[in-house]
C-alpha cells in the first residue's frame, strides 16, 4: 500500500534532517578552526592543533577506545542476557511481588545517577570493587539495564508464548523450544537492547569517574573535560571520534540484523 | 513450589555474595595494615629512601583536565622525565576539583587506606576544606630538597594560600595572576583603573562583561574591582562576617551596579565561566577577556585563538595573583612516589621547561638559581601581547582570606546581578 507523500511530512522530515546535519557539519568545521568570529561566514583562522594533539596521543587513544569498547560491549551483553531473563520472568510468569519487581527494574530511570553515585561508591569501596573494571561494568549495568529490560519486555510481550507452546506441543524440550523458537525470534529486539545499553554505557561519565576512581579510563572520561573547557576544536574532534565509534557500532549491529532477517524471514509483531 | 525454591536459592546466593563482600573488605583491611605501616614509615624516610621506595611505582595526579597545552606538557615532558629519572609512572587523571573532593571524601569515609588519589592540583577554599577535614597528607613540603633549595620561604604565597596557613600540606605548582585582554585594533585605549574602566564600558556599550561568580576568574575580577576602589589592606585580617564585609565593599557594589547598564545583556546575565568569556571574546561578541593565566595571551595569539593585536593589561594599582599547589591525599597509596614527583616539579629545569612551553609563571625563586638555571629562564621568549614579568609581579596583589570569597560571591549575587 503506497501512500501519497504529504508535502508537510516531507517538510517536517526536511527540518529534522537539517537540525541534525547542520550541527554535525559545524562540529566538523570546528575541528580545524581556531577562531571564527561573527559575522564572517568562513573561519578566520584554521589550525590543525586539535588534529595534531590527537595524532600525538594516538596510541593512548587507541588503547582508550579499546578499553571503552570492551567495557561497553560487556555491559551491553550482560544487559541483554539479564534483560531477556527479566522480561521473560515479568511477562510469562506470575509470582509474588511481580509488580514491585517490575517497578524496581525501572528505578534507575527515576533516580538520577548523581544521587545514588555516592552510596554506590562507598558500598563498592567496601566490597573492593572500586577502581576495578568489574566495578565499572556493574555500575554501568545499573544504568543500562532499565533500557534493556524495557525493550526486551516489549519484544517478549509482542511475541507471546504461543509459538513456544506450539513447539512444546510438537515435542520440543523446554530448552530446545526456547533456543530454537523464542530466541531467534527475539534476536532483533536483543540487538536493539544491545545497542541501547551500549550507548548508555559508552557515554557514562560521572559514575565511571566515581567508581573507576581514575584507574579505569573510558573515552567519556577523557572527552568530557574538553567539552567544558572552551577549547572548541578539541571538544569537536573528540565529539567526532565519539560519533564515528557510535556509527560504526550501530552499522555493524544493523548489518548483523540485516543478515539475520534475510536468512530467516520471520513475522514479527 | 519450584518458584519458592528458586527464590530461596536466589536469596541464599545474595546472602553469600554479601558475606563475600564482607570478607573481601576484611582481607583488604588486613592488607591495609601493611600499607599503613609503610605510610607511617614514609614520614621517617630520607628523600633518598623515598626515591628507592618509589622506584617502579605508579603515582596518580588528579586535576582539572581542560587545558590541552598543560595536559600535553604533563604527558609528554613531565611524565617521561619521572619515568626516566625515578622509574615512576605518572597517571594523569583529568577531573574537576569537585569530583576529586567527592571521590576523596567517599574513599576516606569508607575508610579506604590504599587510596587511588595521590597528587591533587588544588588551592584556596578547596585546600582549606580538605586540610580542616584531615583529607590531606602532611606536612611534607618543607622536607623536599628542591623546596629547600629553590623556593622563597619569605614569599607570602609559600606560607599561606588565600591567607590560610599551608604548614607544609601543599607545595607550589604554578603562579597565576589576573590580567584583562583587549584587542588594540578595536579598542586602542586600555583602562588603567576602575574609573577608566567605566568609561571603557560606556564606550563599548553591551560589549564588555565578566564571568558569573562563583567562577574562579569572575570572582577574582570582582575582588580586583573591590581592591581598586576600597584598597586591599583592610581585607587581610577581616572577620568573615557578612555584615562587616558588605559594609566594607559597599562603594564597590555601588560601582558594579552603576556598571551594569553598560555591560553585555545589561548585566542581567553573565557568561557562565571564564572559558565562555574567552570564546565570546574570540568570537568578537565582547571586546575584553579576563584570564588568570597571565601569559596565556601569548599562547592564545600563537594558536590563533586571539587576534594578533590582542594585548593584556592590568590596573595601575595591581591585579590579584595567587599560587596553585599540589597536595597529597591523606589516604594516598603512594606517599613516597608523590613526594618524589612533587619534588621534581619544583626542579628549576622542569619549571623552566614549563615556563618555555606553556608560559606558567614559575614558582622557583629566581635569586636562588645558579647562572645556567637563570639562563634557562632568561632565554624564554614570552611572546606577544603580554605584560613584562617584572612589571606584572610588581603590581601583584595578595588574595584575601578564602573565607571572605564565598561571602563576596553571595553578596554579589544578591546586590549586583540585574540591579
Amino acid at each position: 500500500m503506497k501512500r501519497k507523500k504529504n508535502i508537510w511530512e516531507g517538510l517536517i522530515i526536511g527540518i529534522f534532517i537539517f537540525l541534525v546535519i547542520v550541527p554535525i557539519l559545524t562540529i566538523l568545521v570546528w575541528v580545524g578552526t581556531e577562531r571564527w568570529a561573527w559575522p564572517s561566514l568562513i573561519p578566520q583562522k584554521f589550525s590543525m592543533r586539535a588534529v595534531n594533539g590527537i595524532l600525538r596521543n594516538r596510541q593512548q587513544l587507541v588503547r582508550l577506545c579499546m578499553s571503552s569498547l570492551f567495557i561497553s560491549a560487556s555491559v551491553a551483553f550482560l544487559s541483554v542476557v539479564i534483560g531477556t531473563m527479566t522480561a521473560r520472568a515479568l511477562e510469562c510468569y506470575d509470582f509474588f511481588g511481580k509488580r514491585l519487581f517490575s517497578f524496581m527494574s525501572m528505578l534507575p530511570f527515576l533516580v538520577p545517577g548523581t544521587v545514588f553515585a555516592m552510596g554506590v561508591q562507598i558500598t563498592f569501596i567496601k566490597c573492593g570493587l572500586s577502581g576495578t573494571v568489574q566495578g565499572v561494568i556493574i555500575v554501568h549495568l545499573i544504568c543500562s539495564l532499565p533500557y534493556a529490560v524495557t525493550l526486551m519486555q516489549d519484544g517478549t510481550r509482542a511475541m507471546g508464548v504461543k509459538l513456544e507452546e506450539q513447539a512444546r506441543v510438537l515435542g520440543a524440550g523446554a530448552l530446545q523450544a526456547f533456543f530454537k523458537v523464542t530466541l531467534p525470534n527475539l534476536f532483533p529486539v536483543m540487538l536493539s537492547a544491545f545497542s541501547m545499553a551500549f550507548v548508555v554505557s559508552f557515554s557514562q561519565y560521572f559514575l565511571t569517574l566515581m567508581i573507576g576512581g581514575g584507574n579505569v579510563k573510558t573515552f567519556a572520561i577523557v572527552m568530557v573535560p574538553y567539552l567544558g573547557s572552551g577549547e572548541r576544536n578539541f571538544a569537536s574532534i573528540y565529539s567526532v571520534i565519539f560519533l564515528v565509534i557510535m556509527l560504526l557500532v550501530f552499522g555493524i549491529l544493523e548489518w548483523i540484523v540485516g543478515c539475520f532477517t534475510k536468512a530467516q524471514e520471520v513475522e514479527y509483531y | 513450589m519450584k518458584k519458592r525454591i528458586a527464590a530461596l536459592l536466589l536469596s541464599t546466593v545474595m546472602a553469600f555474595s554479601l558475606t563475600a563482600c564482607g570478607n573481601s573488605a576484611k582481607t583488604e583491611k588486613a592488607d591495609n595494615k601493611e600499607t599503613k605501616q609503610t605510610t607511617e614509615t614514609v614520614e621517617d624516610m630520607s628523600f633518598d629512601e623515598m626515591v628507592d621506595a618509589a622506584k617502579g611505582t605508579t603515582v596518580t595526579f588528579y586535576g582539572w583536565g581542560g587545558d590541552d597545552s598543560l595536559n600535553d606538557w604533563l604527558d609528554n615532558y613531565y611524565a617521561p622525565r619521572l619515568k626516566e629519572k625515578y622509574d615512576i609512572t605518572l597517571e594523569r587523571v583529568p577531573m574537576d576539583i569537585d569530583a576529586i573532593l567527592s571521590q576523596l571524601s567517599g574513599e576516606i569515609s569508607a575508610d579506604k587506606k590504599d587510596g587511588d588519589i595521590d597528587m591533587i592540583w588544588i588551592n584556596g577554599e578547596n585546600f582549606k576544606t580538605c586540610k580542616e577535614n584531615n583529607m590531606l597528607y602532611g606536612p611534607f613540603a618543607e622536607e623536599l630538597p628542591n623546596f629547600q633549595s629553590y623556593i622563597d620561604t619569605d614569599d607570602e604565597e609559600t606560607n599561606a594560600d588565600f591567607c590560610f596557613p599551608i604548614e607544609g600540606y601543599e607545595a607550589p605548582y604554578g603562579k597565576a595572576q589576573l590580567v584583562m585582554i583587549a584587542d588594540t585594533a578595536v579598542t586602542p585605549d586600555l583602562p588603567t583603573n576602575t574609573d577608566e574602566f567605566m568609561e571603557f564600558c560606556k564606550a563599548n556599550k553591551g560589549k564588555v562583561t565578566y564571568p558569573e561568580l562563583p567562577d574562579f576568574t569572575g570572582s577574582a575580577f570582582v575582588r580586583n574591582v573591590i581592591y581598586d576602589i576600597c584598597g586591599y589592606e583592610q581585607f587581610m585580617d577581616m572577620e568573615a562576617d557578612k555584615e562587616t564585609v558588605k559594609a566594607a565593599i559597599e562603594p564597590a557594589l555601588e560601582y558594579l551596579r552603576e556598571l551594569n547598564p553598560y555591560l553585555w545583556n545589561e548585566g542581567k546575565t553573565f557568561p557562565k565561566d571564564s572559558t565562555a568569556l574567552t570564546n565570546m571574546y574570540s568570537d568578537g561578541e565582547v571586546v575584553m577577556d579576563i584570564s588568570y593565566g597571565a601569559y596565556s595571551t601569548a599562547t592564545n595569539i600563537e594558536n590563533g585563538t586571539y587576534t594578533e593585536t590582542s594585548q593584556s593589561f592590568q590596573f595601575d594599582k595591581g591585579t590579584i595573583g595567587n599560587t596553585n599547589y599540589i597536595a597529597i591525599a591523606a589516604n594516598s597509596g603512594n606517599v613516597a612516589g608523590a613526594q618524589v614527583a612533587i619534588n621534581e616539579m619544583l626542579d628549576p629545569e622542569v619549571q623552566a621547561d614549563r615556563f618555555a612551553e606553556i608560559r606558567t609563571i614559575p614558582v622557583v625563586d629566581y635569586n636562588k638559581l645558579n647562572d645556567t638555571q637563570k639562563e634557562a629562564f632568561d632565554k624564554v621568549e614570552i611572546g606577544k601581547g603580554v605584560i613584562p614579568q617584572d612589571e606584572l609581579l610588581s603590581k601583584r596583589l595578595p588574595e584575601m582570606p578564602s573565607a571572605l570569597v564565598p561571602i563576596i560571591e553571595e553578596i554579589w549575587a544578591e546586590e549586583v546581578v540585574g540591579k
